[in-house]
């Protein structure tokens, strides 16, 4: 397993962040060697900027949090978040269309996203809360088939984020290739262990300072 | 008096399926509203459905976080406009607020309404994040971009409309835009308050109080 930091997604979301809370974050990513900072596409080139010579990389969510922008909005989102030097795209799922069993539009959705991209990551947020059991597979199985490179669980802003069961759930219908993603309410060293130990290959999470803290005092024992 | 023609009738949640949609739109007819509010990805069902009726459409925008890039906000207005939108309801972006980056609020907002030509724009503040001196800020530079109305509110943050607000606004904007009232307005006489204080234009989900109190 690699260092815990290497799998995070170091997460800030909040509509009200201004420059100094971007800068201060970035600077936290770059201090602990995150894997990303997870930014809001307003703030895709600062966030570049800010991580030049680094290696933390820069990912903008798209169609957040509810998804429900039209399928060309969320394509240009991304195409402008590209731009301006994102490395990868968080889009959330058009969870009305599932609902409405319109499979194909869910798909047509992600895959018209996942073209404009094809050699970066993009990690398609099913927002586990609202769905029951099947439609968490069904979703599943739509994000794969739309060309998701990894499945996120959640926003973070929806009534509940990950679970244990749901990411095996997840789990069990993902093909090898296919990563999972697992955020909401992350906020720990060990629930962090308990999703790497279950597979999980990123965490998205704004507490990613406070789970290294965790793991310095672990590793003293 | 009939206050349905004050009322954008609103479905917001992401997981609003094809069906809710379909009623929503059959209440706004049934009832006379003045237009109903709906995301991006269900403008053009809303076209459909409100063909002929003479019931306006009005596409919410980087909604509810107004966080996203301003040329992705331009593009998601101009393609809900193609596919059928009156009205554009655009979130602010409140972390350049926070910043006083001033000139990126104002950008953001002239940028949509460039965009959009004479279709209406509203700018929701989310006052709910803001104090006092960030919302008068706001409505300056709303004022300033030519923007047609200014909303209160998502309707997804902690809190929607106050009268307390509401009266902020109007002081600070006097009769130079229209004020759209959102967030926890559920009956006629909670909305009838607002008009009473100059709201042009009140937003009501499902199970709003249409009727006056006899």
């Amino acid at each position: 397993m690699k260092p815990i930091n290497q799998y995070i997604d170091h997460t800030l979301l909040k509509s009200t962040a201004s420059i100094n809370d971007i800068g201060k974050h970035c600077e936290e990513a770059r201090h602990h060697r995150f894997f990303s900072v997870c930014v809001n596409g307003c703030n895709v080139s600062l966030a570049k900027e800010l991580l030049l010579h680094s290696s933390v990389k820069v990912c903008s969510v798209v169609g957040f949090p509810f998804g429900s922008t039209s399928t060309s909005a969320k394509v240009e989102e991304t195409k402008h978040a590209l731009k301006n030097g994102a490395d990868e795209i968080d889009m959330v799922i058009n969870l009305g269309f599932l609902k409405s069993k319109k499979y194909d539009e869910v798909v047509n959705d992600i895959k018209s996203v996942k073209n404009c991209m094809p050699d970066k990551a993009l990690k398609v947020i099913i927002e586990t809360c609202y769905l029951d059991k099947e439609e968490i597979t069904m979703a599943t199985q739509l994000a794969i088939k739309g060309g998701a490179d990894f499945v996120k669980t959640s926003t973070g802003l929806g009534t509940g984020g990950a679970t244990l069961d749901d990411v095996k759930l997840i789990k069990s219908v993902c093909s090898e290739d296919v990563k999972i993603k697992a955020s909401g309410g992350i906020r720990d060293y060990e629930t962090a262990l308990e999703y790497l130990n279950l597979g999980v290959d990123r965490l998205g999470t704004s507490s990613g300072v406070a789970i290294l803290k965790s793991v310095a005092v672990h590793s003293s024992y | 008096m009939d206050i349905s023609k004050y009322i954008d009738y609103t479905l917001l949640a992401p997981t609003s399926t094809e069906r809710s949609i379909i009623d929503l739109c059959h209440t706004a007819i049934k009832n006379g509203y003045y237009s109903v509010c709906v995301s991006s990805s269900y403008v053009p069902l809303a076209k459909q459905l409100l063909e002929k009726s003479g019931i306006k459409i009005c596409s919410v925008i980087g909604f509810p976080l107004g966080a996203m890039a301003t040329s992705a906000k331009v593009y998601e207005a101009k393609q809900a406009i193609n596919d059928g939108a009156d009205e554009i309801e655009m979130v602010m972006n409140l972390g350049y607020l926070k910043s006083k980056n001033y000139v990126s609020v104002l950008k953001d907002i002239s940028d949509v309404k460039l965009a959009i030509g004479n279709k209406t724009l509203k700018v929701i503040l989310e006052v709910s994040e803001l104090n006092k001196n960030e919302i008068i800020k706001a409505c300056e530079i709303i004022l300033d971009a030519n923007a047609d109305f200014i909303k209160t509110s998502s309707g997804f943050s902690k809190s929607g409309a106050t009268l307390t607000v509401v009266k902020i606004i109007k002081k600070t904007v006097k009769f130079g835009i229209k004020i759209c009232a959102s967030g926890g307005i559920s009956d006629y006489e909670t909305a009838k308050k607002y008009i009473d204080i100059g709201v042009s234009r009140i937003t009501a989900s499902s199970g709003f109080k249409i009727k006056q109190p006899v």
